[in-house]
Formats: C-alpha cells, sequence, structure tokens
C-alpha cells in the first residue's frame, strides 16, 4: 500500500456485542481493525450474519460500539474540538497517578512473592510427600501472586495508554502542567476555529442566497475568502500550540513511572498512540450529529427511507432545514440542483415516492446523502434491490459522484460481482471477525482464505456449456453468532481445517504488501499484523 | 423430442387498476418438456411472476386472463372450474416462492405442513405420508430428517427452510414445478447448494421446471432453454448456449453488458439508459423502441414478430429480423 494515501478512518479492534438475555450475546463484531483510506471505495462481502451492516451502523454510530475505538481523520482535533477531549486532557494527572500507584502496588506484590519462591525452592531440595504437598500449595499461591502483580502492571499501561491517545508519549513527563496548558491554548484556538466557522457558514447562507435570487455577490465571496483564513490561522495555531508541547517535552524529564518507561521504543509506542483524529465513539450527541453533515448513510430499500407521504422534494430539502438556517428559496433552489445532479428532472420536487420508480427512488436516497459537505458515505446493499440495467445506472452515479466529490465509500453487499468492479479494496468477513483484506484485484486472482476461495466458487458465473463445479460448494450454515465455534470461526465449514484451528483463533497477518489474511495456513509471516 | 409438460400459448393477462384494464402479459408463448428448466429472465414488472400466478391460477382478484391457452400434460386449463384447478395445484403443478417464510405456516410443525399435502393430495394414510415426507426430505440433504419433522419453521435457516419447500413440492411427484426466484433471498454459497439440489432433483423424478429468475447467473448455472421477457412481450427465446454465445435481441444484449461478470478483469459498467416502462404506459410498436439505440421509425409504430433465426432460437426484433433476411 502506498504511503501517500491518506487513512480517513481508522478502526481499532473494534467490537459490538448486542444483550440477548442475561450471560447470552450476539457476538456480531470481534476485534475488528483496519483502515480506510481518503476517496476510496471500499467494499465489504459476506453472508448475512457475518457482521457487514453491524460494522457500517457502528461506524456511524448509529450502534454504539461494545470496545474499541473508530477514528476519523476527515477533521483533526485542529479543526473540531470535542467535548471529550477537554476532559481527557484534564485528567491527564490522574493516568500519571493512577500508573504509578499500579505499578508500586505490584512491585509491592512482587515482593510478597519473593519470600515464596525461596521457601519452594528449598523445599523442592528436600522432596519428602509431605513437603511436595506444602509446596504445591506455596506453588498455587505463588501463581497467584504472579498472576496479580501482572494484572497490575498491565493496569498500569492500559492508564498510560488512555493518556496517550491525547498527548503521546508526553504522558510520562514530569512538566504535565505545562504541557495541559499548551494544550488547553490549542483548544482555544480550536473553538476560536468553530466560531469562525459559524461566522463562514452566515457568509456561506448569505452566498447562496443572493446566487438562487440571480444577483451573485462578489464582496461576500471576498468577506468567505477571508472567514475561510480566518478558520485555517486558528486551526495553524492550535497546531502549532500542539507542536510546542512535543518539541519542548519529549523525551524530557522523563518520570521512572513503570520499569519501560525509559525505554525509547516504548516512548515512540506511546507516541503512535496519538491520536490527530476524533474518536467517533466519545462524541456527545450534538457533536456527531455534527459530524454526521460529512458521513452519510444510503440504504437498500430506497422506498423504506423515503416517507410516502411527502414530496420528494421536501424529503430532500428536510437535510437543509435540519442543518442549515438557509432561508426558504435557497432550499428549494439547491434541492432542485441537486436533483438535476443525481439525474432526476427539477419536477421530480413535487412528486411522491410511489410515482418513482426503484432506481428513482434510490436517486433521491442518494441525492439526501450528499446535500450536504459529505466525504465519507456508507451504502449498505444501496444497489442490491435493483434490477440489472438499473444497478448499472446507479454503479455509474456513484462513481462519478466519488470522483466529482472526493467521497470515500464503504460499500456494503453480498454481491461478489459488483465489488469486484466497483471497489478498490474488498474485505471479506465471516461470523463478525475479518477473513481476509486485499486489493480487488488481488483479492480476485488469488484468494488466500479457504472461505473467500468458496464464497468466490460460489457465486453463479455467466457460462455455459462447462460443467459447474461442485467442489468447493460449502457444506452447512453459518453458525450461530451467539456462539461461535472456538478457535477459528470458519473452521466448523473449511475443508482444510487442521488441528490448531480448533483451538486457536488466527491473527490477522500481511501475507503479503496490502494483502491481509487471518487464516493458520499462512501463520509463517506472523510478525505484522495491522493495528 | 420429450414429452409436453406445459404448453402456453398467446397467454394474454390484463389487471384492472381504477376502471381500466391494462395488459400485463400481451401474448406469451412458450412450452416446457418433461426434465427440462426453462428460465424466464426479465427485471422487475416485465410480467414473469404474472405468467406463473397465470398458470397456478393464483392472480389476485383484480386480475385475469383473456385470452390464449394453457395446457397441463394436453390438458387445457383456462376452461377448468376453480374447484377443478384447485385440484391439480399442489399434485401436478407445484410451487417454490421466493421467501419460504412467508410460504410456510409459523404455527404448525415441518412433519404436519409435509404430510397435509401428501394425504389431501395422495390420499395417504397417515404412516405412509410421514414415511414419505422423512425420504423426500433426506432427498433434499436433511439430515435426521426425523428431528426436523417436529420442529418450526423458524427453527431452521433460511437454506433449510427452502429445503424444506422442495422436499413438500417434490414429494406431490408434479409434472411441473414453478419455482418463483427461489434462491434471491439466500446467500450465495447456500444459493449454490440448491442450485445443486434442483439439478438433481430433476433428474431424480422427471419434472419440467419453469425458473423465474433476474439473475443471469443463476441462469447459465441451471437452465437448458431461456426465455427473456420484456415489458409483457418475449423478446428472446432459445436454448442456454445460443443466449449466451449469440444473444441477438438489443435487450438481451444490455442485460448481459449490464451484470457485473466475475470472471471478467476490465470491466466497464454499461447501464441500459432510461427506465423500465410502467404497465400504464402507452408504448406504441416495440416496447423497447425507447431505450433501444437501433430504434427506427418501424419499431415506434410495429409490433415486431417473432422469428426463429436458428432452429430453436427465437427473436423478436427488426433490427434481427431485416438483417436475416
Amino acid at each position: 500500500m502506498s504511503q501517500e494515501k491518506k487513512v480517513l478512518l481508522e478502526l481499532k479492534k473494534l467490537k459490538k456485542y448486542f444483550p440477548v438475555r442475561r450471560g447470552v450475546q450476539i457476538k456480531a463484531l470481534e476485534d475488528v481493525s483496519f483502515s480506510i483510506y481518503e476517496g476510496e471505495k471500499f467494499g465489504v462481502v459476506g453472508e448475512s450474519g457475518c457482521g457487514k451492516s453491524t460494522l457500517g451502523r457502528v461506524i456511524l454510530q448509529l450502534y454504539p460500539q461494545t470496545s474499541g475505538a473508530c477514528i476519523y481523520y476527515g477533521r483533526t482535533r485542529d479543526e473540531m474540538c470535542p467535548r471529550y477531549l477537554a476532559k481527557e486532557v484534564a485528567k491527564l494527572p490522574e493516568y500519571q497517578k493512577k500508573a504509578t500507584e499500579f505499578y508500586q502496588k505490584s512491585l509491592e506484590v512482587e515482593r510478597k512473592a519473593e519470600p515464596l519462591r525461596q521457601t519452594i525452592e528449598a523445599l523442592s531440595a528436600h522432596g519428602t510427600s509431605r513437603e511436595t504437598k506444602q509446596e504445591a500449595a506455596l506453588q498455587k499461591r505463588l501463581s497467584e501472586l504472579e498472576f496479580r502483580a501482572k494484572e497490575l502492571r498491565k493496569d498500569a499501561s492500559r492508564q498510560l495508554r488512555e493518556g496517550s491517545r491525547t498527548v503521546g508519549s508526553l504522558i510520562l513527563c514530569k512538566e504535565l502542567p505545562a504541557i495541559q496548558a499548551l494544550f488547553d491554548k490549542a483548544q482555544k484556538e480550536t473553538a476560536a476555529a468553530a466560531a469562525a466557522t459559524r461566522k463562514y457558514r452566515e457568509l456561506e447562507k448569505q452566498f447562496e442566497q443572493a446566487r438562487v435570487e440571480g444577483t451573485p455577490d462578489k464582496g461576500l465571496q471576498e468577506k468567505m475568502e477571508k472567514a475561510e483564513r480566518e478558520i485555517a490561522g486558528h486551526v495553524e495555531a492550535s497546531h502549532n500550540y500542539r507542536l510546542q508541547a512535543f518539541q519542548e517535552y519529549r523525551g524530557r524529564d522523563i518520570l521512572p513511572i513503570t520499569e519501560r518507561t525509559q525505554d525509547p521504543e516504548y516512548q515512540a509506542k506511546l507516541d503512535r498512540n496519538y491520536e490527530t483524529g476524533i474518536n467517533l465513539g466519545k462524541l456527545t450527541r450534538s457533536e456527531m450529529r455534527e459530524m454526521r453533515r460529512e458521513m452519510q448513510m444510503i440504504f437498500q430499500d430506497p422506498a423504506a427511507s423515503l416517507d410516502p407521504r411527502q414530496s420528494v422534494g421536501k424529503s430532500i430539502e428536510e437535510v437543509y432545514v435540519i442543518n442549515t438556517d438557509y432561508p426558504a428559496p435557497v432550499r428549494r433552489e439547491k434541492t432542485m440542483e441537486l436533483l438535476e445532479r443525481v439525474g432526476l428532472k427539477r419536477e421530480h420536487y413535487y412528486s411522491y415516492p410511489h410515482a418513482l420508480s426503484g432506481g428513482q427512488k434510490q436517486r433521491v436516497g442518494i441525492a439526501r446523502a450528499i446535500a450536504l459537505d459529505t466525504r465519507f458515505v456508507v451504502l449498505d446493499e444501496s444497489v442490491s434491490a435493483l434490477d440489472v440495467s438499473v444497478q448499472a445506472q446507479i454503479l455509474q452515479l456513484l462513481n462519478e459522484l466519488s470522483r466529482e466529490k472526493h467521497l470515500t465509500y464503504f460499500f456494503i453487499t453480498h454481491d461478489l460481482g459488483v465489488v469486484k468492479h466497483f471497489c478498490d479494496r474488498i474485505l471479506v468477513m465471516y461470523l463478525g471477525n475479518v477473513c481476509e483484506l486485499a486489493e480487488s484485484s488481488a483479492l480476485f486472482h488469488k484468494p488466500l482464505h479457504p472461505y473467500t476461495e468458496s464464497l468466490l466458487a460460489a457465486v453463479p458465473r455467466l457460462k455455459v456449456g462447462q460443467e459447474h463445479s461442485t467442489e468447493f460448494v460449502l457444506e452447512g450454515d453459518v453458525p450461530s453468532a451467539m456462539t461461535p465455534p472456538k478457535g477459528c470461526p470458519f473452521h466448523t465449514r473449511c475443508s482444510k481445517c487442521m488441528e490448531i484451528c480448533t483451538r486457536e483463533k488466527p491473527p490477522v497477518v500481511e501475507q503479503e504488501p496490502g494483502h491481509f489474511v487471518a487464516c493458520h495456513l499462512y501463520e509463517k509471516k506472523k510478525e505484522e499484523t495491522e493495528a | 423430442m420429450g414429452k409436453k409438460v406445459l404448453e402456453v400459448k398467446d397467454l394474454v393477462t390484463t389487471f384492472r387498476i381504477g376502471k381500466k384494464e391494462y395488459e400485463v402479459l400481451r401474448g406469451v408463448s412458450f412450452d416446457i418438456e418433461e426434465n427440462e428448466t426453462l428460465c424466464m429472465v426479465g427485471e422487475s414488472g416485465c410480467g414473469k411472476s404474472v405468467t406463473t400466478l397465470s398458470i397456478m391460477d393464483l392472480l389476485p382478484n383484480n386480475g385475469r386472463v383473456v385470452s390464449g391457452s394453457i395446457k397441463l400434460n394436453g390438458q387445457e386449463l383456462t376452461t377448468l372450474s376453480p374447484k377443478e384447478r384447485n385440484a391439480l395445484r399442489g399434485k401436478q403443478m407445484g410451487m417454490i416462492f421466493q421467501e419460504p417464510m412467508t410460504a410456510l405456516n409459523p404455527l404448525l410443525t415441518i412433519g404436519r405442513q409435509m404430510t397435509e399435502g401428501l394425504r389431501l393430495h395422495l390420499g395417504m394414510s397417515r404412516e405412509e405420508a410421514y414415511e414419505t415426507a422423512v425420504s423426500y426430505l433426506e432427498k433434499v440433504g436433511i439430515a435426521n430428517p426425523g428431528d426436523r419433522m417436529k420442529q418450526y419453521p423458524f427453527q431452521l435457516s433460511g437454506g433449510l427452510r427452502q429445503r424444506v419447500m422442495i422436499a413438500m413440492v417434490m414429494a406431490a411427484q408434479p409434472s411441473l414445478l414453478i419455482a418463483d426466484e427461489p434462491t434471491t433471498a439466500l446467500d450465495v454459497t447456500i444459493q449454490k447448494q440448491v442450485l445443486v439440489l434442483l439439478n438433481r432433483l430433476k433428474k431424480d423424478v422427471s419434472t419440467g421446471i419453469l425458473f423465474i429468475t433476474h439473475d443471469l447467473g443463476v441462469v447459465a448455472e441451471i437452465a437448458d432453454r431461456v426465455i427473456i421477457l420484456y415489458s409483457g412481450r418475449k423478446v428472446e427465446e432459445g436454448s442456454i448456449e445460443a443466449i449466451f454465445s449469440r444473444p441477438l435481441h438489443p435487450y438481451t444484449v444490455g442485460l448481459m453488458k449490464a451484470v457485473p461478470n466475475v470472471d471478467v478483469d476490465d470491466f466497464d459498467i454499461q447501464p441500459i439508459p432510461g427506465t423500465f416502462p410502467n404497465i400504464t404506459e402507452e408504448i406504441g410498436g416495440c416496447r423497447f423502441h425507447p431505450r433501444c439505440p437501433y430504434a427506427t421509425d418501424r419499431c415506434r409504430t410495429e409490433v415486431p414478430a417473432e422469428m426463429e433465426i436458428a432452429p430453436g432460437h427465437f427473436v423478436c426484433c427488426h433490427k434481427v429480423e431485416e438483417e436475416h433476411r
């Protein structure tokens, strides 16, 4: 994968469990980690129940995630200042304190364990039956203590990891108050940027009004440019404060919180945890609503996502009513322009959903999704309900829009033909787990995971005259996500199942550059997993 | 030539909407032999399902067969009374639907539903019906059929439900099986299982299958012959080889180009322009002409007649006709 591609969205060990009843959960997503690049068409395939729709919805925070993080880089923390960040900055000393406490406790436990160890050694030297018994009891106590010490050390590094999300390795510094002050200053600048953005929106409204009335205002445009520069200025200032914090304090006066803190490698690791993006799961409701200007969804059944009692125009216009304060004529004009953009006519503003065909309704759905400054769209089986000829039209439209507006698609489907030709990279999922992730040509020419192979073999081909192979026909059904199989989730249906597959879950491994697979067949190259 | 199971000739079916009657099928003819799978392909609204409902006499209240004939094993169906038609359904012709959950009764066990039809149509005793049902569940590849007989539909997965439906229909050994998009709601891996099963069953029980689908990939997998419908009219008919290697009608060609093919590397999505006509729309001449790149004045006024281009390969298109004269 080339380096210059910008990551737009990063999922880190995303988990989603749905509670069924006490102690029983549907494990819809299990430790899903991958990145989506800006401007790419990212496809997700899998059978029903594999968690692909859940994944799309968790990304948009329509379902809260159980654990893990979903980090959006479309806006940096310099541009947007969510409330959780200020809280995190305030909590930094607490993280540091807690980490120290946990580590000290672990040392205490270690000290308790030490004499035990010596006694055991002494006992094992004798070796009569009574002493062996005693030794076993002591051994049990010792392993308990060792386990506790280990847990405490883990707790300590967990605290540091939490802190490092906000300030990287600076969490280890003695001068935390000074760092906090710099970060607070940065946040003030971001707040100023947000205020400037509001001003910009107001100007934009006036500009749109003038444009709709047919009297484009040059002065306004200049003012808008000025406002834009102001926003950029604040953003840069905010960025500079953070940079200053790093330049001044990184590697200086490192506190000996744990035994690893002096290790430059560990510090670098903490630096890598530093998030420049926005952690979507931590946003408040209103902040997430603000984010939805950029992150949208298009559903499978266009009829169900439109109000049958509202004209198409009104349905689209609602987006502007809710998110902007454009006056009515501006809203109407913008809606009509949108209708034209998605291949409908201006007259369709007045028609009702029942009068449109399936393809036209889907076009309305698309218009709604791109009405604001959209950058990221989740398409959940958006072309599956359409007839082939119309499906091709919609795919073409989506292609055009992505080029024109630099949209990033998260394309969920079960149709392998469609993903192959529409998507740049494809993720194959099975029972909430990542099976394989690769560029689309690599996935189709050299599928690595046995599940991908059988999935490809099951696709009905447009070829006649040859015996259709029944070699890869999968037996049985997808197991229940409430009681997923132990080890590799696919082992119950896999033709290449080995002994290890029933015990251990295979990690996601980068088998070839940009080609990730989770399968024990490819264990040899285990080093790199996509974080 | 095998025995003809079903012969449909010039079938015209209309639907009443408001005070007007609209033609949904505008004269469709085809036939099916024993041991043959005929696939009917077309986009939604082209009349595929209405054809099956006309054959089964399951049209909604506002629809009726106006003219044409439907013959099952040589017996004319359109003149029979509803009672006589009812006696044929389930016994001589069976139907599988797209969504097995809506076709099965959620309150009754699989066993109860399977034996009911056998006892009613074939007059079997309770024990006989049970034995037959179990043997057919086994035939469709269901493990422990005895246990499954006691279960309710919600306890089965989508693929299993569809298998149960198939077993239920095949147990009566009908001479005609109508399958209306039976695999559309299933995942690809399960779809493959069901298609393999249908292909095997066709050989075991000598049945003619009318298979409705919009998925050309599925067609390639299961069909012997194909007919393509567009807006209530047949536009092309031929053997599976002919349709896939030498599609002639511009609509068939367009469909083939619009399907994203998994085996091709640099596929360029080429949609058919325009939208599918509503049945209420009046279109003179060939119904496809507003979307056809080759449309001429003749296409706008004159309905193209069916022409046999090669043995068994029929096309309804002025352009193809002119080229082959």
